[in-house]
């Protein structure tokens, strides 16, 4: 049997995906980039291929994508994480429209038409606010982890108000809010509202079209689902496997390059 | 990176040309007057009555090729805002600090003239040019066009401020205007804005035999030496070349596949860096905004009349509804398959609306456009990694779009 295996290394987390020659998914990966995403992502493709019983011999073709996408150099090609969250989310969403991404460094907006392709796309301009590192590092100055978030908006009554976007000022915020005694739970809501209006005004630049599907690691978070569907007007489809949308992008560009080549 | 590009046999021509122009501008012991003026000046009237004209956006561009950082930086401590245009902040900078500039700074104007039809920051900083080097300075007021007209009011206003400037050249000159001398510079003006009209347009060739690059290296003809016959004897040189190319099928780039236009300034320090990532994937920038802004013919009729109404009705003066739809006939003249729009943080005038102007024209001209954030000369506002991600993505979604 031949597998196919798609590989993000993203600026905090190396997700892997392996695919059989139908394109179904065999095994999943997922570590924390830490300084060396490359090596990381050797390691971790070394590991899921061994769980699911796949040797090297048999995977036909890799492809990478993400930040440390050049550095890897057991791929057969790289591809930008626009193409691969499009195709991804694509596969998990198939009526998906427009993909919102929300990965540790970056957040990206993409419109798709009816086929699939990516008709436009939108980055966050050089400043990490909005993303999944922002959370990590709120979180970090209220002392909870990030797999909390989600619970605590949840129970929030009055959602704080968090005015700066920028990660610095605002952990300033977080901090005198926690000193005037503001309940955590309304804090969390305050910032999952704070990142969702600017994402929701990245996404306004190349428009909002139902499907709307959110991807990446903070897709995980539903509170902050919660507050950008509001932000949207929109329902938002999560699939269960989001956080991997880059890497299963890659690794269905790896089964494409194998179907063209036969 | 290397240059994937083949070099113009008139580069050289240039290169002279350039040097001979800041050869007069430094010269010392000069006897012309020298004047330091905006790019959308009137120049022809410098040039009637022999007055050199110098342009510290040009010399910025220079120093920004050669790294300006530390001349931003010079700016900066004097206490100009890292948000001031990188053209004003290395041009203050050059003039406080000479000494790490190219050319050892850009020497001392006689005279100052600043245009305001390219943007108000022009007022500001030829202010503090004129208060440190204790010089006169003009300032011509254009007023803004929101509807793309000129309404008769304006064009007496900007004719009455023509009239000012000539009386306040003649007396910074010690001499008159000649009005046979004016009609000559308006005159070669146009025949050196015709030929560049041709240039840019023999790019509609399939493949193009320039790119933007090229066209962004050889401008410095056109504004440097506008109303000139040197400006008119390089441009021939290179319309000569580009036909050239034409016939015996030379390309700009290797193996043209997607054409494209550019929206706003050069990225000067980065300038061959920065269109590689695209040419290496077969996509040419076949057209620009920028350098087209220099397509401007000087109507026949009343000299000053025709002067006011050129300057008036330049590119930066105008809406954004005709700026964009400007870039949209580009799209369809030169037969694109998407435009690139550069956020340039210095120039507000150009940057500003580039989101709106980015929907209408995809919408028009239905072809995908990028926008991304840099600087025309600061390159600590170059994000590499981002920016070759947002690019990398764009020619991939160009690439989905083949049949």
């Amino acid at each position: 049997m031949s597998a196919y295996l798609g590989v993000d290394i993203g600026s905090r987390t190396v997700k892997v995906i392996l695919l059989d020659g139908e394109g179904r998914i065999l095994a999943r990966g997922l570590a924390t980039a830490g300084h060396d995403g490359p090596a990381v992502a050797a390691r971790l493709v070394a590991k899921v291929c061994a769980e699911a019983g796949i040797a090297a011999s048999q995977v036909g073709a890799t492809v990478a994508t993400g930040y440390g996408r050049g550095r890897y150099a057991a791929a057969d090609a790289e591809s930008s994480e626009i193409t691969c969250h499009a195709r991804g989310a694509r596969y998990l969403v198939p009526d998906a429209r427009t993909v919102i991404d929300i990965g540790g460094q970056d957040s990206k907006v993409i419109r798709l038409d009816g086929a699939g392709r990516v008709l436009d796309f939108v980055m966050n301009d050089r400043c990490a606010a909005g993303t999944g590192r922002f959370l990590e590092v709120m979180a970090d100055a209220m002392g909870l982890p990030v797999s909390e978030l989600a619970a605590l908006h949840a129970r929030a009554e009055r959602p704080a108000s968090v005015s700066s976007t920028c990660t610095v000022f605002a952990e300033s915020e977080v901090i005198s809010h926690l000193a005037r005694g503001v309940a955590p739970a309304d804090i969390v809501a305050g910032l999952h509202a704070a990142i969702a209006s600017r994402v929701f005004a990245l996404a306004e630049r190349v428009g909002l079209e139902p499907v709307l599907t959110c991807t990446g690691g903070v897709a995980r978070n539903a509170g902050f689902v919660s507050a950008l569907s509001s932000a949207a007007r929109m329902p938002i489809v999560v699939a269960e496997d989001a956080q991997f949308a880059g890497a299963l992008g890659a690794a269905l560009l790896a089964l494409a390059r194998q179907v063209e080549r036969r | 990176m290397a240059r994937n590009y083949p070099r113009l046999e008139s580069g050289a021509e240039l290169t002279r040309l350039v040097i001979e122009h800041y050869t007069q501008a430094l010269g010392t012991g000069r006897s012309r007057p020298v004047a330091w003026v905006t790019s959308g000046a009137p120049v022809e009237l410098l040039r009637a009555m022999d007055i050199v004209a110098v342009y510290p956006e040009n010399y910025a561009a220079i120093c920004a090729s050669q790294g300006a950082v530390p001349l931003c930086e010079a700016a900066e401590a004097l206490g100009y805002s890292r948000d001031l245009c990188s053209y004003a902040r290395i041009s203050l900078g050059a003039a406080a600090a000479p000494q790490v500039a190219p050319f050892a700074g850009l020497g001392r104007p006689d005279l100052l003239i600043a245009c305001n039809n390219i943007c108000g920051t022009v007022v500001k900083w030829f202010q503090a040019l004129a208060r440190q080097f204790d010089v006169p300075l003009f300032v011509l007021d254009t007023p803004f066009l929101p509807d793309d007209t000129i309404a008769p009011h304006a064009l007496a206003y900007v004719a009455g401020q023509l009239e000012d400037l000539i009386r306040w050249l003649e007396r910074a000159a010690g001499r008159r205007l000649n009005r046979a001398r004016l009609d000559e510079a308006l005159a070669l003006s146009n025949e050196a804005v015709a030929l560049w009209r041709d240039i840019r347009h023999l790019c509609q060739a399939r493949p193009s035999p320039l790119s933007a690059p090229d066209l962004f290296v050889t401008m410095a003809a056109i504004v440097l030496l506008r109303g000139t016959p040197e400006a008119i004897a390089f441009y021939r040189q290179l319309l000569s070349e580009a036909a050239q190319r034409i016939r015996e099928g030379v390309s700009a780039i290797d193996g043209e596949r997607f054409r494209l236009v550019w929206d706003n300034i050069a990225i000067w320090p980065r300038i061959y860096h920065f269109f590689s990532q695209f040419a290496r994937r077969g996509a040419c920038f076949v057209a620009d905004t920028y350098t087209g802004a220099w397509d401007v013919e000087i109507e026949p009729g009343e000299p000053l009349e025709s002067l006011a109404r050129t300057y008036l009705g330049i590119f930066l003066n105008r809406s954004l509804a005709y700026r964009a739809e400007r870039l949209a006939g580009l799209i369809r003249d030169y037969g694109c398959d998407g435009f690139v729009m550069h956020s340039n943080r210095s120039c507000k005038p150009f940057s500003l609306g580039q989101a709106a102007a980015r929907r209408l024209v995809a919408a028009s001209a239905n072809v995908p456009g990028l926008l991304f954030e840099a600087d025309m000369c600061d390159t600590r506002a170059y994000a590499e990694e981002p920016i070759a991600n947002r690019v990398q993505a764009f020619l991939e979604a160009l690439e989905g779009r083949r049949p």
